[in-house]
């Protein structure tokens, strides 16, 4: 068995495995939401209040290390809060729902649209995180690792000026959609280091280059030398998150300098470390629709072990969980990495 | 039995040989392409390459020689999204290539549709459709809609984030015998079982065949919701669509 | 410390109670496993919660025939789970209409596609009989796809030799709970398919039509 470090407290562990150092146990992870409906309840926190009021945002999403476990608080449910403060139209939807953007409303259609506002991050829908992210850490001191969340360029895109538009850009005229993202870029470090500022111990980049709409061709393309510099700029570890079946830009990925990937299950954990070759940490993968919405906590435990086994550095849910995924199911997430830990040799 | 030779459009013959790998679907689209006029080879080659504009204007032309509507939209039009198809559904291309060749398709459609409608041609059926509740996006949905439209239906549109009421609503104030479902994200895809569940409660179920795609569902979750059918693309929904109506 | 509580297995949740607040209500099934006991909870502190909750649970044992057990929990009076049927029960007792009193349906429906009325006979012992009080053309089939619905609803049992007789097998009646389902069974949609697939059986069909 290898050596392991002494005990640590969880933001230690999240923040070793994230610069790929020794670790006594595996990370629990959530780059993304384990907002529940009865976690809602539970802190008299709902949506949509909790996306827009800092106490609730923070109370709601601490729920994730006191209840269930993670080693991790990562309040920004949603992926609007930035897209809100640029003037995007937002549904703020119900309790059981997410928000969402208007994208058939987009607010851009060229790279003079584009424009930074000088409240973005004092914006009530910014700064909510800002303040919660500054509660979470006030409360919680240096026990757990906070991590906040901003939007990546191509994800901006999609809200900012609709999907479709955005794609058909995307192939009519490549010299435009780089100036876009190039400027759509700057809200993404600015946020990001507003949050870091804030006390964010690492941050979530979601930009949803998906394997499900684009070729890994336009991730190299596109974004691969954006993430490299936004790595850079960003002066805390960045996890990118990127939905769907992302193999074919997994090697693309791992060479931003980017601290980790949350992958989905849609990608098996052997597949996708052999890829990345530890030049970059995974995180994920557990399967949300089928497993942990669905099925009950054996078949969670065993997508927990097969990720240990493939030597996944943290652990946790694919995405944003549903919002009526159960307590019990999310729970066997960290009791299955405490068994895996206590039963096999490394 | 035709050869690819018998094609006379160099851009199918290549496509043909460069995309399409199964066999049976090989021989199916040279058989079709063999005997199709040139001109709506030209038609085909240009919504597969994207080319909107030239769709446009090689739609007129056809029309000013006096091809009819519906041969052009059969044989050029969705002839050519039969390769498109194959070639996303097998990953050579993805969404935006896919949005390029949805638009050439809308262009032609534009002069054809109108023809259609006034020519009194009896529809095949009406579908509804909408992407679920809470559920933005349409590309998929949009898609279909369009297929559906070409092959005869009449397709009511709801848009995006539909909610149970507004289906049945729509259902009933159309008389359409088919709903089609579609959610884009793995945390909406529920809110189509909600839908089903709620067509139930209104004692509707019965009167309708419910159908349901989008990319994260699968035949299995398409199943446990209670749907009739599943699509997984475009070109597959229109099949399912006429299968469900003739059950 | 953690305030959420290990009170066994979920297997239902109305995510928002329109009736009382838009309060997440749940069902869990709670062991032994061989006499399991259900727990309807909120985790929520809203004043009218907990008389919510009785309330729903008032309506299961009316509506379904359920049994108060101890501390607030629920049970059929056989003992067994019919996990399936509770979910069912658990998710109509949660729809209805709080403000008229709760009542047990009647065992018989009327079927829209046969333009019929439907029973359930009772026999006893837990066994069931679905008849049709009319005798419509095709009708044969709509009983006998209704009964295959309750046995897929009520997780029930059918016999080979009598398309329309289905029981439960723990032996026992649960009318209440027959009468619940009923409601749902036309709709079921793996009988209707598995009745069509028994229909074509024995069809000569053309080598072009077949899979």
């Amino acid at each position: 068995m290898s050596e392991h470090p002494p005990s640590m407290n969880s933001r230690e562990r999240v923040l070793a495995a994230l610069n790929r150092q020794p670790v006594d146990r595996t990370p629990l992870c959530n780059p993304t939401s384990v907002a529940t409906v009865e976690l809602m309840d539970l802190v008299d926190a709902p949506f949509p209040d909790a996306n827009r009021k800092p106490e609730l945002m923070a109370r709601l999403a601490a729920t994730g290390y006191t209840e269930l476990g993670f080693d991790t608080i990562m309040p920004v449910f949603s992926i609007i809060q930035e897209s809100a403060a640029l003037g995007c139209k937002i549904q703020w939807e119900q309790k059981d729902n997410w928000p969402t953007v208007r994208m058939n409303e987009p607010i851009w259609t060229s790279p003079d649209d584009i424009n930074v506002p000088a409240d973005l991050c004092t914006h009530p829908d910014t700064r909510c995180v800002t303040d919660a992210i500054k509660i979470l850490r006030k409360e919680y001191g240096d026990e757990v690792a906070v991590i906040g969340k901003t939007m990546g360029p191509w994800s901006l895109g999609y809200h900012c000026f609709g999907v479709e538009p955005f794609l058909l850009m995307s192939l009519d005229d490549p010299g435009k959609t780089k100036l876009c993202l190039d400027r759509m870029k700057e809200i993404t470090v600015e946020y990001g280091l507003a949050q870091i500022e804030a006390g964010a111990d690492a941050l979530t980049l979601p930009d949803h280059a998906t394997g499900d709409l684009v070729s890994g061709e336009y991730y190299e393309r596109y974004l691969r030398d954006l993430h490299i510099e936004m790595a850079e700029r960003l002066p805390v570890p960045i996890i990118l998150h990127i939905c769907g079946r992302t193999v074919d830009r997994m090697e693309y990925i791992a060479q931003t300098g980017m601290a980790a990937f949350h992958f989905d299950s849609k990608n098996t954990p052997m597949e996708s470390m052999e890829i990345v070759k530890e030049r970059i940490a995974l995180v994920g993968n557990i399967n949300n629709p089928e497993t942990l919405f669905s099925k009950g906590p054996e078949v969670v435990r065993e997508e927990v072990y097969r990720n240990l086994d493939a030597g996944v550095q943290l652990v946790g849910p694919e995405c944003a969980i549903p919002l009526q995924t159960s307590i019990e199911n999310l729970k066997e997430i960290p009791r299955a990495v405490r068994d895996w830990h206590a039963g096999y040799d490394r | 039995m035709a050869e690819i030779g018998d094609i006379a459009n160099e851009f199918i013959r290549d496509e043909i040989d460069e995309f399409l790998e199964k066999e049976n679907e090989r021989n199916h689209i040279v058989e079709l392409f063999a005997q199709t006029r040139p001109l709506l080879q030209d038609i085909a080659a240009a919504l597969i390459d994207g080319a909107h504009e030239e769709v446009d204007q090689l739609t007129q032309q056809a029309l000013s020689e006096g091809i009819e509507a519906l041969e052009i939209m059969d044989d050029g039009l969705i002839a050519g999204m039969g390769i498109v198809g194959i070639k996303f559904r097998d990953n050579f291309i993805f969404v935006p290539e896919v949005l390029a060749c949805a638009r050439a398709m809308k262009a032609g459609m534009a002069h054809i549709e109108p023809i259609l409608s006034d020519s009194g041609v009896e529809p095949i059926g009406t579908v509804v459709m909408g992407t679920v509740k809470g559920d933005l996006h349409d590309i998929g949905k949009n898609l279909c809609i369009m297929m559906l439209r070409g092959a005869g239906f009449v397709v009511h549109d709801l848009g995006v984030d539909t909610s149970e009421d507004e289906f049945i609503e729509a259902i009933e104030e159309h008389g359409a015998k088919l709903l089609g479902m579609s959610a884009l994200l793995t945390t909406t895809m529920p809110n189509m079982g909600k839908t089903i569940e709620a067509f139930i409660d209104e004692d509707l179920r019965d009167d309708i065949k419910i159908m349901v795609g989008g990319a994260p569902v699968t035949p299995e979750f398409a199943e446990d919701m209670g749907a009739d059918g599943y699509g997984k693309d475009a070109l597959s929904c229109v099949e399912l669509a006429k299968e469900l109506l003739s059950e | 410390m953690a305030l959420t509580c290990d009170i066994g297995t979920r297997i239902e949740l109305v995510p928002m109670d329109s009736h009382c607040n838009d309060i997440t209500v749940a069902l869990y099934k709670q062991p032994p496993s061989d006499a399991p006991v259900y727990r309807i909870h909120t985790y929520s502190q809203h004043p009218d919660a907990q008389e919510r909750i009785g309330s729903l649970s008032a309506d299961m044992q009316v509506l379904g025939g359920m049994q108060q057990a101890d501390d607030g929990l629920l049970r059929f009076p056989c003992g067994h789970a019919h996990q399936y049927a509770a979910r069912r029960l658990f998710l109509d007792a949660c729809k209805r209409d709080p403000s008229e009193t709760a009542q047990a349906h009647p065992l018989q429906i009327h079927d829209k596609k046969s333009a019929c009325d439907i029973a359930v006979d009772s026999l006893g012992d837990g066994q069931y009989c679905v008849r049709a009080e009319q005798g419509t053309q095709g009708v044969e089939r709509r009983t006998a796809t209704i009964a295959r619905g309750l046995i897929r609803l009520g997780e029930m049992e059918g016999t080979d030799d009598d398309a329309n007789r289905l029981h439960f097998a723990c032996g026992h009646a649960h009318d209440a709970l027959i009468a619940l389902l009923l409601r749902r069974a036309p709709n079921v949609r793996a009988a209707m398919r598995e009745a069509e697939e028994m229909a074509s059986r024995g069809q000569l069909v053309a080598p072009s039509a077949q899979n």
